[in-house]
């Protein structure tokens, strides 16, 4: 995988953080799985890399749908404002980013560069569910987290297990399905998407 | 295929197998199969315990399937407290009548939903590979999150949120560290992540150490360890009863046990010391955050939930110590847990039709208003809090004499001192919640008392045996297995 492909995903990373719109950070972490589908495609040498690479696209396709459907489904009267500005955002994932791989040593990928771009892909999807206050953000990081990983799967000297690949995608879709069950009952119990509402169970 | 393969192949596939047929059921039928399907899991787990402790010294260790002392004793508890937790989930469901799917599918989505959790929960302890366990604690989130929030109220809802969001993200924080260990493996593949295999790691020992520290931060952030264990409280005490049993006396050790799993393989690579010392850091830090919480007035599941902070802690500093006086400790700790914080669970089914305000508020002077109720809490609670002849009174005093007996005096010291003061908050919380001032309260029948006095009454027999075995268990084969593990 060359370094472009890789600075791009992290690219895409840094811009679901920063942007507003819910249906334009799934887009944007949509063509990041896109992307991945077809480095794995490309990179493919076995049924079972071609099988993992078709598991990864079904993947970025359903949570996409379901993603969409959910935003169409629970417009809100006003947008949730972010309680960090974009500019802000970005500043402090890219220190978290830099800090990650500066403390993290080599890790075993065939390129460090690739290293570079898990850490910080794993440093954006955290501060993405940290920063933003939209519930949809939320997920949206765990989905960045797990694309990370899909990329550090990629890049392992000896490929990655298919039933691992497998698994994991299976287990993001139901988690994801059971996150959009939460979201909807949420915007429908609290009239909004914002997960500042969420705040009665402190001790 | 030998027969406890085969046998732990069937505890696995029979609760699935349930988990369907509830789903295609007729309505009606729900309940009755729910109940009648929960005793031949629970024998068959039972069984696999036994066979599992008869053959401690010939474990089966395979790539997929692992069926050892450690694992048999956990595939033990999560048949009982999922035996109980089906048993007494009718008085939940019948004392309400909210949930976040339509009334209709009520009964049928909460025993699937618990069924599926149940057949996952028995298969970590059983998996014989890093990946595939991660898999499986991932499976547990999904299925789990479900009934934290089935009551659908907005307390729940913000609970099970909390508790997808953050145990997902240490999760994938945990896989990360799996990656890295699979880069280093010669084997590669899925193969090459099953326990024995990961001993062989050759990325160097500072590679090793970053991905087992990356496992295990992620691991905490499910098991509930101190400083990621955000999500526990407001899980535990949002849950429905039987699900919060489940979740505290099941799932946080079958996790940890996959901590545990991790560090025994790892240890030949990154160093014994060094793994352990982290499991000590996590274990002081969970009691210290713990204890405070414990000393004050808490609504009755949010003081059981902290309890649980503090007992993961505990165990965590058995592993961490990783003797056999410290090991035998965490067996023990591990079931007689289970048994008084289940107890304390199902009570407050109970206790929430009795009293109202339990949910939100402490409550005070149940035994003076509903004695069978007032005994069942205060059994948890002593249990709990290792007043003798608690079972946990033993297994505490086991792993703190294994922490000076592994050379960590300072470490074994602030654990005694923390569990006293533990011990103090949880007795204060014993007197005023059975003897304590009460208000005026109906008196009249309350939903599931009688099932839950039935539960009782087992877990106090369960309770004194547990402590004649705490007393004979070190030294045993059984200990010597335990720090044998894997290897």
């Amino acid at each position: 995988m060359s370094g472009a492909v890789i600075w791009t995903l992290v690219a895409l990373g840094l811009a679901v953080l920063v942007v507003r719109r819910r249906s334009l950070a799934v887009a944007l972490v949509t063509a990041q799985a896109l992307v991945l589908v077809g480095v794995a495609l490309d990179e493919a040498e076995s049924s079972g890399d071609v099988i993992a690479a078709g598991a990864l696209a079904v993947r970025a396709i359903v949570l996409a749908g379901l993603f969409l459907l959910l935003v169409s489904r629970t417009r809100a009267v006003r947008p949730v404002r972010a309680r960090v500005a974009p500019l802000a955002r970005a500043g402090i994932a890219v220190a978290f980013a830099l800090a990650l791989t500066w403390l993290v040593p080599a890790i075993g990928l065939v390129s460090r560069d690739a290293e570079r771009g898990v850490l910080a892909l794993v440093a954006f999807g955290i501060a993405t569910a940290a920063l933003r206050r939209a519930t949809l953000f939320q997920i949206i990081g765990i989905v960045l987290v797990e694309n990370a990983l899909a990329l550090a799967a990629l890049q392992l000297p000896g490929g990655a297990s298919v039933a691992i690949e497998l698994g994991v995608a299976l287990d993001l879709m139901l988690v994801a399905l059971v996150a959009v069950v939460f979201y909807e009952r949420i915007f429908a119990e609290f009239g909004t998407a914002d997960s500042a509402t969420l705040r009665a169970l402190r001790d | 295929m030998t027969s406890r393969e085969l046998l732990a192949l069937t505890v696995i596939a029979l609760p699935a197998l349930a988990a369907v047929l509830l789903l295609l059921a007729p309505t009606g039928l729900v309940t009755g199969l729910a109940r009648f399907a929960s005793v031949p899991v629970a024998a068959l787990a039972f069984a696999l315990t036994l066979l599992a402790l008869r053959a401690s010294g010939k474990p089966v260790i395979g790539d997929w399937l692992v069926i050892d002392v450690a694992g048999g004793l956990l595939v033990g508890v999560i048949g009982l407290v999922g035996l109980a937790s089906v048993l007494v989930s009718p008085a939940y469901l019948d004392a309400g009548r909210d949930s976040l799917v339509s009334p209709e599918r009520r009964q049928r989505m909460y025993f699937a939903a618990l069924y599926l959790f149940w057949a996952i929960l028995l298969a970590v302890p059983l998996v014989g590979n890093l990946g595939a366990a991660w898999l499986l604690v991932e499976a547990t989130t999904a299925a789990s999150a479900l009934l934290v929030g089935f009551s659908g109220h907005a307390r729940a809802l913000e609970a099970g949120w909390k508790y997808l969001v953050l145990t997902s993200l240490g999760l994938g924080v945990a896989l990360l560290g799996i990656v890295v260990l699979a880069a280093g493996i010669p084997t590669g593949g899925l193969d090459g992540l099953s326990w024995r295999a990961l001993s062989t790691y050759s990325g160097g020992s500072e590679t090793a150490l970053i991905a087992y520290l990356l496992l295990l931060a992620g691991l905490a952030a499910k098991i509930g360890w101190a400083p990621v264990h955000n999500w526990l409280p407001d899980a535990h005490s949002e849950a429905p009863p039987p699900v919060s049993a489940l979740l505290s006396a099941a799932l946080l050790p079958t996790v940890l046990l996959i901590a545990w799993r991790s560090q025994h393989a790892l240890a030949p690579v990154v160093g014994e010391n060094t793994t352990q010392t982290v499991l000590i850091a996590f274990g002081l830090a969970s009691l210290a955050v713990a204890v405070p919480f414990l000393w004050r007035s808490l609504p009755w599941k949010r003081l059981l939930a902290y309890s649980s902070l503090e007992h993961m802690g505990v165990i965590a500093l058995g592993i961490g110590f990783g003797t056999s006086l410290a090991l035998a400790g965490v067996a023990i700790h591990i079931v007689a847990h289970a048994v008084a914080k289940a107890l304390g669970f199902y009570a407050a089914t109970p206790l929430l039709s009795h009293e109202p305000r339990a949910g939100e508020h402490a409550v005070t002077g149940i035994g003076r208003t509903k004695h069978a109720l007032g005994v069942s809490m205060g059994i948890s609670l002593a249990a709990l809090s290792g007043l003798p002849p608690s079972p946990l009174f033993v297994s505490e005093v086991l792993i703190v004499a294994g922490g000076f007996q592994a050379g960590h005096p300072w470490a074994a010291s602030a654990t005694a001192l923390l569990l006293a003061l533990g011990f103090l908050g949880l007795a204060h919380a014993l007197i005023e919640t059975t003897a304590g001032d009460s208000p005026p309260r109906e008196r009249g029948p309350i939903a599931g008392l009688r099932g839950v006095t039935a539960v009782t009454c087992v877990s106090v027999v369960l309770l004194l045996g547990l402590t004649a075995a705490a007393v004979a268990l070190p030294g045993s084969d059984l200990a010597a297995a335990l720090v044998r593990g894997l290897s």
